[in-house]
C-alpha cells in the first residue's frame, strides 16, 4: 500500500481550508525549516569534529623577553611617527582576544591605520613567579618594555594604551616614571577610582575578604579560582551564550567567532601571589591609586603628574570596571588636553567583536592617529 | 466531511511517518559503521522531505492564525528576558553585604581546613620523592627562581652596559 503523504492527511483534516496561506509565510517557514538543518549539521560537526580557531595571526615579532613575558611588535605600513604600546591584564586571560581572528582583530585595525603597535604579553606565570608583584610590574617591566619600544621605533616618545588592569598598571608607571616621554595615554576600561568598582569591589572589602590568608595559604590565585570569581560575577552567562549559540548556530560566520572567542573565555591564567595581594590591598580594598598614596619603587605615583592628552572610553554595560570608576581618570590627571566616552557594550564587547569594530576601534585610532 | 479523518487518526499517521524514519535512520547509522572509511552521515538528510512536508502544511494552518516564524524569534526574546531577568535577581542578591560577608566567611572557613591539610599533603609528597630520590616541586621551583634571578641581573647588567655607552658617546674624543 503506498504511504499517504503527510501533507495530503493534514489537508484533509483542515478541510483544505488553508489553500489560500500567503506564498510569504510558507516562505519563511521554510527559512526557519532550513536554519533548523544547518543548526543540526553544525551542531554535529561541533561534536564529531571541532576544528581548533586560528587566533593571533596578524603578523608580528618578539623583540624583547623577561621571564614569562613578552614584547610583540607588529607588522605594519607605518604612517604615524609615535609607536603604541598595548598594555592589557596581567592573568585573568590570554591577550590573544585583541587579535582574535582576521577581519575582527583590534590590533590588526591599529595596524591597518599605520600605527607601530607594541604589545606585552605578561604571559602565564607558574609558582616560581609568585614573588612577583605590582610594584615590580610598574618600576622594572614596564620601563623596559618602554625603552625597548622606543629603541626599534627609533622614537623618543611613545603613546601607553592601557586595557582593563593594563590601565591603572600603565598609569602607575606614566605618573612615576616622566624620564620615559609618553606622547598620550589611553585607557580603555581600566578602573582607576576603585571605591565605585561594583560587585568585585564589595566581594574584596576588607571586612569580606582576607587576602593576607588567602595568598599565604595557596601561594597564588589558580585559573579554576580565577574563573570562579568571574563566573559569580555573572552566573547566567554561560546560561545566556550557550542560548545564543543555539540560535545562531545556523550561521558559520557565527560559528567561527564564537569558537575563537569560547576558546578564549575558557583559557583562564592564574594570578602570582604576591602580585594579587599587592592588587587587592593597594587598589581595591585602600584605593590608594586614585587617593594618591601609592609609593612604588620608592616612586610616589599622583596621577596628577599624568600631563600628556589623554582619552578614556568606558563601557556602559561594563561590570567588571564599571564606567564611574573609569571615568575617574579625567578627574585626576594633570592634563589639559583629555576626553572621556562611553560606548555602548561590556567589558570584553568593547574591545572584541563586531560591536567593538564600529563603535571602538575607529574611536580610538581617530584619536590617536592626529596626536601621533 | 465524513471523509475526514479524526485526531487519533492523525496522530497514528504522524507516530508511523516516525517510526519508519527511526528505522530508516537507524539503518543508515547501521550501514554507515559497516562501512568504513565514508562520509559522515548528515542527520537532516533523512527527514527533509518528511518535515518539509510537515512543515509546509502546517505553515498554511498558521496562516489562518497570526502563528509565522516571528513566534519562534518571540519565544528567543521570552528566553531573553527570563535570562535576564534571572540575572538582576541574581546580581542584586549577591551585591548585598550579607552575601560579600557569607562568601568571605566559606572561603575563610575552606582556607582554615585547606591550609594543615595541605601542608601534611606536601609534606608527604616532599619526603616521598626524596626517598626515590627525585627532585621535588619545590625545588625545581627554587631552580626556576633562580634562573628568573640570573635574567634579571644580566637584564641590569645591560642596562648599565647602555648607560655607560651612551655616556662614552657623549663625551667628546
Amino acid at each position: 500500500m503506498a504511504q499517504e503523504r503527510f501533507a495530503d492527511v493534514v489537508e484533509r483534516f483542515t478541510g483544505g481550508f488553508a489553500a489560500d496561506v500567503p506564498a510569504e509565510t510558507i516562505k519563511q517557514w521554510q527559512e526557519e525549516l532550513e536554519r533548523g538543518f544547518r543548526r543540526l549539521r553544525n551542531l554535529h560537526g561541533l561534536v564529531t569534529n571541532p576544528v581548533e580557531p586560528k587566533t593571533g595571526q596578524t603578523p608580528r615579532v618578539e623583540i624583547y623577553k623577561r621571564n614569562k613575558s613578552r614584547l610583540y611588535r607588529y607588522e605594519s605600513a607605518r604612517t604615524h611617527r609615535t609607536p603604541v604600546l598595548f598594555v592589557p591584564n596581567l592573568g585573568i586571560s590570554r591577550p590573544y582576544i585583541f587579535d582574535l581572528l582576521p577581519g575582527g582583530s583590534f590590533i590588526e585595525h591599529m595596524t591597518r591605520q599605520g600605527f607601530d603597535f607594541y604589545l606585552l604579553d605578561w604571559g602565564v606565570f607558574g609558582p616560581e613567579d609568585n614573588d612577583l608583584s605590582v610594584d615590580e610590574c610598574v618600576t622594572k617591566i614596564l620601563p623596559r618594555m618602554a625603552r625597548r619600544v622606543l629603541e626599534t621605533s627609533e622614537t623618543d616618545e611613545l603613546s601607553v594604551l592601557g586595557y582593563c588592569m593594563g590601565a591603572p598598571i600603565s598609569a602607575s608607571f606614566v605618573a612615576s616614571h616622566p624620564e620615559v616621554q609618553v606622547k598620550n595615554f589611553v585607557n580603555m576600561a581600566g578602573p582607576i577610582d576603585f571605591a565605585k568598582v561594583g560587585l568585585f569591589g564589595l566581594w574584596l572589602d576588607k571586612e569580606n575578604f582576607n587576602v593576607d590568608r588567602f595568598v599565604d595559604t595557596l601561594g597564588s590565585v589558580p585559573a579554576d579560582m580565577v574563573r570562579a570569581g568571574f563566573k559569580l560575577l555573572k552566573p547566567t552567562m554561560d546560561l545566556s551564550t550557550n542560548l545564543n549559540l543555539w540560535w545562531n548556530m545556523w550561521n558559520d560566520k557565527y560559528l567561527e567567532g564564537f569558537q575563537a572567542l569560547n576558546k578564549w573565555a575558557n583559557e583562564y591564567v592564574a594570578f602570582p601571589g604576591e602580585f594579587f595581594r599587592q592588587w587587592v590591598r593597594d587598589f581595591y580594598q585602600d584605593n590608594k591609586l586614585y587617593r594618591g598614596e601609592l609609593v612604588m619603587g620608592g616612586r610616589p605615583i599622583c596621577l596628577e603628574r599624568i600631563t600628556c592628552p589623554v582619552f578614556v572610553v568606558g563601557a556602559k554595560e561594563d561590570y567588571i570596571a564599571p564606567p564611574e570608576c573609569v571615568r575617574a581618570l579625567i578627574d585626576k590627571v594633570g592634563s589639559r588636553e583629555k576626553e572621556y566616552i562611553e560606548l555602548p557594550g561590556g567589558h570584553i564587547s568593547l574591545i572584541a567583536g563586531r560591536g567593538a569594530a564600529v563603535h571602538c576601534w575607529p574611536k580610538v585610532s581617530a584619536w590617536l592617529g592626529p596626536r601621533s | 466531511m465524513t471523509d475526514t479523518p479524526g485526531p487519533s487518526q492523525l496522530f497514528d499517521q504522524w507516530r508511523k511517518q516516525f517510526e519508519e524514519g527511526a528505522q530508516t535512520w537507524s539503518r543508515l547509522i547501521t550501514q554507515t559503521a559497516a562501512a568504513s572509511p565514508s562520509p559522515t552521515p548528515d542527520p537532516s538528510a533523512f527527514w527533509r522531505p518528511v518535515l518539509d512536508q510537515g512543515v509546509q502544511t502546517w505553515a498554511q494552518l498558521f496562516a489562518q492564525t497570526p502563528a509565522s516564524p516571528e513566534l519562534v524569534t518571540q519565544w528567543k526574546q521570552f528566553l531573553d528576558q527570563w535570562i535576564e531577568a534571572w540575572s538582576k535577581v541574581l546580581g542584586q542578591a549577591m551585591g548585598t553585604e550579607q552575601f560579600a560577608k557569607l562568601m568571605g566567611q566559606s572561603l575563610d572557613q575552606m582556607l582554615v581546613t585547606a591550609a594543615p591539610a595541605k601542608k601534611v599533603v606536601d609534606q608527604q609528597i616532599e619526603q616521598t620523592l626524596q626517598a626515590l630520590n627525585l627532585p621535588s616541586r619545590s625545588q625545581l621551583i627554587g631552580i626556576a627562581k633562580q634562573l628568573v634571578e640570573l635574567e634579571d641581573r644580566i637584564d641590569r647588567l645591560e642596562d648599565s652596559i647602555t648607560k655607560l655607552r651612551r655616556l662614552a658617546e657623549r663625551e667628546p674624543k
